[in-house]
């Protein structure tokens, strides 16, 4: 939903995998996850009883709840709602988007897994919150499935509008490969849960993760900058020459005093995202009103503060 | 002002502020009320021609649209957006700009609160902003406390209109100090519109009475437990006080004088010395 892909957003998205660390509880290593700074939480558990997962599931609520991190439930609908997760991750093969939306409701959050562009476009134009993109590599939490590759996640950052994670048997030793692919949040499982210190596991994948990304905020801001001080080159200009990539990056701004993350280019399309079209508003931007006419060429840039005011009963 | 005229009694007598002729002598403010629909209705039951409103963020994770305005545009109203909220002149003067770009017309009324529990207005703050949003176009109308010498400043600077308070907002305390406002409205060269405090129809006719030119009210009405009930009663209270004003008030006497004449009485008057 649109009002999530606002709302939710991450870098360091954890899943649980008991069997890469015997021995330890597993909120003892989700914990450890959580210091060192993982943005979500996702239990799945395809081996344990359903009883037994909705106890793991109302240890790991009370966890997340107290580091102020989603926690996310693999397959079981039910659960997602008896502990209160903030949302479900489903497979191609789980039931079907609709059917978990209407039971979820417009404000859980919803993930599908996908492996192909087709399946990816079909879980966006569906509701999806978010998509998982992979397997990258060949890993051993889903085991005889042919790895995708960094072509499709380099497709993924092409086309896909909400947000993707990449996910699939990364590790510190590939991560930049994924990175540098077009991907900006990444999924581990094995290399966070079954690393010895989870928590520097963590804070290493969130420093490579960090570096790619403001690198890359850094290139763009450069351009645009360049772009301004050309004497006929607008920066919308140049996110309209500029082929797809640019257009769909993530800007981080500041609306109505709260940072978020945005797909929208110009003031036109952050209306249009909030499904304010047709509503009587005015619209400041860094500090200067936009006139309505202007909506539709003025960009928006990394850092923007955005005010979209309205009138309400007042005496 | 002060020169009574019975022909307005039976004529129309319209208020002009900023060059817009109003019929009604009542300011109606949108806030508070228990829907949407009583809203409608107690501004239909009102005969307002102005409404004010506040401007704020919108709530984006709302996906109801909460806009006063919706409800309105049916009808044909003066909009006196109000710059609530502003902590000083700056801040009133960018809310009264983003009211402007809004195509709502010029008139602002200057609401700066220097105080989270009296609300009272913030006067150094209040005459700066209407100094600045006078010489960027705006018809001012500025809520104030019932200072008179603050009240004449504020039209020396361009106001098109000053609003005292009656009491703080929200209050329903009435006008608390009625010499005052007598004061400002002898002075005044531009309307005068009480705003804020009242509680009732009755202090909306005490306030037309002390010569006000009219009344911006909410909470009396859209707190009350009929608010379109209200809405009427302030109406009326309104034409009655506008009425009673026009029409001269007798003056105050320490003691009693007969309505009738003394001669041909039937009976010697009551005499306590017993002199006769």
């Amino acid at each position: 939903m649109a009002e999530h892909n606002n709302k939710f957003d991450f870098q360091l998205y954890v899943i649980t995998g008991a069997n890469y660390h015997p021995g330890r509880p597993l909120a003892d290593v989700i914990e450890q996850t959580l210091i060192g700074g993982a943005d979500v939480i996702q239990l799945r558990d395809k081996f344990s009883s359903e009883q037994e997962i909705l106890e793991q599931a109302r240890v790991l609520r009370e966890l997340t709840r107290r580091y102020g991190v989603p926690l996310i439930i693999n397959d079981y609908i039910d659960i997602a709602i008896m502990v209160d997760a903030d949302g479900v991750h489903l497979g191609q093969e789980d039931l079907n988007l609709a059917v978990a939306r209407r039971r979820l409701g417009p404000d859980r959050i919803i993930g599908i897994s996908t492996h192909s562009l087709e399946q990816a476009l079909a879980a966006q134009a569906g509701g999806a919150d978010y998509i998982g993109v992979g397997p990258v590599y060949p890993t051993g939490t889903k085991p005889g499935r042919t790895a995708v590759t960094t072509s499709y996640v380099r497709e993924a950052a092409d086309h896909v509008k909400i947000p993707f994670v990449a996910i699939g048997g990364i590790t510190l030793d590939n991560i930049d490969t994924v990175l540098e692919a077009g991907a900006t949040r990444v999924c581990a499982v094995s290399a966070v849960v079954g690393a010895d210190d989870p928590a520097a596991a963590c804070r290493a994948f969130k420093a490579r993760i960090a570096a790619h990304n403001g690198a890359a905020a850094k290139e763009k801001a450069k351009a645009e900058a360049e772009a301004e001080a050309g004497a006929a080159v607008t920066a919308h200009d140049l996110l309209e020459a500029q082929p797809a990539e640019s257009d769909l990056a993530y800007l981080g701004v500041k609306i109505n005093g709260k940072e978020q993350w945005t797909t929208a280019g110009t003031i036109e399309e952050l209306i249009w995202q909030h499904s304010l079209e047709g509503r009587r508003l005015v619209v400041e931007l860094d500090g200067e009103i936009v006139e309505r006419d202007a909506w539709g060429r003025t960009s928006l840039r990394e850092g923007s503060e955005v005010e979209l005011v309205h009138f309400v009963g007042g005496g | 002002m002060t020169t009574v005229n019975n022909e307005a009694a039976v004529h129309p007598d319209p208020l002009m502020i900023a060059g817009t002729r109003l019929t009604s002598r009542l300011l109606f403010g949108t806030g508070r009320f228990p829907s949407p629909l009583v809203l409608k209705h107690a501004l239909e039951a009102s005969g307002t021609e102005v409404v004010t409103f506040a401007v704020r963020r919108i709530n984006l994770e709302e996906v109801e649209d909460d806009s006063v305005l919706q409800h309105l545009h049916d009808r044909r109203l003066q909009y006196l957006p109000n710059t609530s909220g502003a902590n000083n002149a700056d801040e009133a003067v960018r809310i009264a700009k983003l009211a402007r770009a809004a195509g709502l017309g010029s008139w602002i009324k200057v609401e700066i609160s220097a105080n989270p529990r009296s609300l009272l207005p913030d006067p150094i703050e209040t005459l700066r902003a209407t100094e600045r949003l006078v010489k960027e176009g705006f018809d001012v109308l500025p809520y104030t406390t019932d200072d008179p010498i603050l009240c004449k400043r504020l039209e020396e600077a361009g106001a098109a209109a000053v609003m005292p308070g009656g009491a703080p907002i929200g209050t329903g305390l009435g006008i608390l100090n009625p010499y005052h406002l007598g004061l400002i409205v002898e002075e005044a060269k531009v309307p005068i519109i009480v705003d804020a405090g009242l509680g009732a129809a009755a202090d909306a006719a005490q306030a037309m009475e002390l010569g006000a030119s009219a009344v911006l009210m909410n909470t009396p009405i859209a707190k009350a437990k009929d608010p379109v009930a209200m809405a009427r009663a302030v109406r009326l209270a309104i034409e009655a006080g506008r009425l009673s004003y026009l029409a001269g008030r007798i003056p105050k006497k320490r003691y009693a004088s007969a309505s009738s004449m003394p001669e041909g009485s039937l009976h010697a008057p009551f005499d306590p010395e017993g002199a006769l």
